[in-house]
């Protein structure tokens, strides 16, 4: 069961991934471009006004994540987002807050209408921050020097996911609503696998769900 | 601000839910939210009782510093499962590098495969982030004993760095109580710990004193640790207590003790 399910999310992400190749061909001049992403309007300051806020489920970043982000680049390509979590305290421990550093390359989208477009396939990394007095970046002086490599603060992460968005009429608040998912693993998980056939790569990933709402 | 914080309780069991179907809805890598069994330490210290009550003679093995070695851990089980003669297992500490909560699911869910019960110590690498949590949760207190036939087993957490001498390591109270009310018919007293006195992860402040303690019990014939990843074994206080260093478990080697009515056999078998 629980590698079928593993399964069956790395080939449906696999077939999302193929598909530009299916449908990018036989595009009549009349007909628009499949890939539409862009910004118009922003320029000078307002640039630092965020494009997005996202709100994140799971992905090893804490129990849920809110926070905001800027796309930019060429059709809008990149993605950096800023986002608070919370892991909550489970029976006999306590809490702790998260902060996390995303960045998103989403090299294509596919427009199946105006009002809907899909992402098959898009990739990242986020630097992860937990807050507390029990996690260190760097070992406290106490220890000798590389007694714990390590930092049990900071981790990294890889991901890669998909996503689909809703763009409703022109001249609404809100531009648009994308819903994702994504796959994740983090360097002590990769770090972990090494030398051991005992682990499957799916004992060391992790899935999220995620809601962008486009603002500008 | 009250809306919100109804709203984000009734979401919070909601999303507890959903990950509750689905174990790939990570929180965090150090989160306290344990998959699969939880109590080990009781449990399994039970099963060690009543299997060995009334017992003068009966046989375990050691095993240590299984951080990370999740092959070689299989193949101790394996190795262990094909002895038809042991009684139960003590494994010395580090069952993590990290601290993170799926090397103490991962370890549990191998070292579970053993036909007999275990128990193991926290070591100085679980102690790490909400490593202790975890273990707390899996297994149980740090400091725990339990009665093996005429032999009473007491489990030390020494990782005294770990600490800051915030909490006391070794707990002098623990071994008070343990010492005074040791069980009926109990002549002789095993220590198993991850640390040795001595070693510098150990409070050695109070190194003599501790040696002083741990004589208190009837009989004090040996004591078990591991955590240095060597074999080896010495008198270190130069009273007779020998101290038992047992390997991490890349060396493939695990220790065997016999206790006989008058005394113990040990043994180091490589698998």
């Amino acid at each position: 069961m629980k590698l079928s399910l593993f399964n069956g999310a790395l080939v449906g992400l696999l077939l999302l991934a193929s598909s530009p190749l299916l449908a990018g061909e036989g595009t009549g001049n009349s007909r628009p471009p499949l890939d539409r992403r862009e910004h118009l309007g922003r320029s000078g300051w307002s640039r630092i006004i965020p494009t997005h806020l996202k709100v994140q489920y799971a992905g090893s970043m804490g129990l849920i994540s809110v926070g905001c982000g800027w796309d930019y680049g060429r059709k809008c390509r990149w993605e950096t987002d800023l986002l608070a979590g919370y892991v909550p305290k489970f029976e006999g421990s306590k809490g702790h807050a998260t902060l996390t550093l995303k960045q998103n390359y989403i090299p294509w989208a596919l427009y199946a209408s105006d009002h809907f477009s899909f992402e098959p396939f898009y990739t990242g990394i986020y630097l992860n921050t937990i807050l507390g007095d029990e996690f260190w970046t760097r070992q406290p002086d106490r220890y000798p020097s590389g007694y714990y490599w390590f930092s049990t603060r900071m981790r990294i992460h890889a991901f890669v996911g998909c996503r689909a968005s809703w763009h409703p009429r022109k001249g609404s608040r809100i531009k648009g609503v994308t819903l994702f998912f994504e796959i994740n693993s983090c360097d002590l998980y990769i770090v972990r696998k090494v030398g051991n056939h005992y682990l499957n790569a799916s004992d060391l990933v992790g899935f999220s769900l995620g809601l962008k709402c486009q603002i500008f | 601000m009250r809306r919100a914080r109804l709203i984000f309780r009734r979401c919070v069991p909601l999303l507890l839910a959903l990950s509750q179907g689905c174990e790939y809805f990570e929180y965090h890598p150090y989160d306290t939210y344990i998959e699969g069994p939880t109590g080990l330490t009781a449990a399994h210290t039970a099963r060690i009782e009543e299997r060995l009550k009334e017992k003068r003679e009966f046989r375990f093995a050691v095993i240590s510093d299984t951080q990370g070695h999740y092959d070689e851990t299989e193949e101790v089980v394996a190795a262990l499962n094909a002895r038809s003669d042991l009684d139960f297992v003590i494994h010395c500490g580090d069952l993590t590098d990290f601290g993170l909560r799926k090397e103490f699911e991962f370890q549990r869910d191998i070292l579970s495969g053993l036909n007999v019960p275990f128990v193991a110590l926290i070591g100085n690498h679980d102690c790490l982030a909400t490593g202790e949590v975890v273990y707390g949760k899996v297994f149980g207190a740090e400091n725990f004993a339990f009665t093996a036939g005429n032999t009473r087993f007491i489990c030390l957490n020494t990782n005294a760095m770990e600490y800051d001498y915030a909490t006391p390591i070794p707990d002098f109270s623990f071994l008070d109580r343990e010492l005074e009310m040791l069980p009926e018919g109990v002549v002789r007293v095993v220590y198993a710990m991850h640390v040795r006195p001595g070693e510098f992860q150990f409070n050695n402040n109070v190194a003599t004193l501790f040696q002083h303690y741990l004589k208190r019990a009837p009989g004090t014939p040996f004591c078990l640790y591991g955590h240095e990843h060597t074999l080896r074994q010495d008198d270190l206080f130069g009273d007779g207590v020998i101290y038992y260093q047992c390997p991490d478990i890349a060396k493939r080697c695990y220790l065997l003790f016999t206790i006989t009515e008058n005394g113990y056999q040990y043994e180091a078998v490589a698998f």
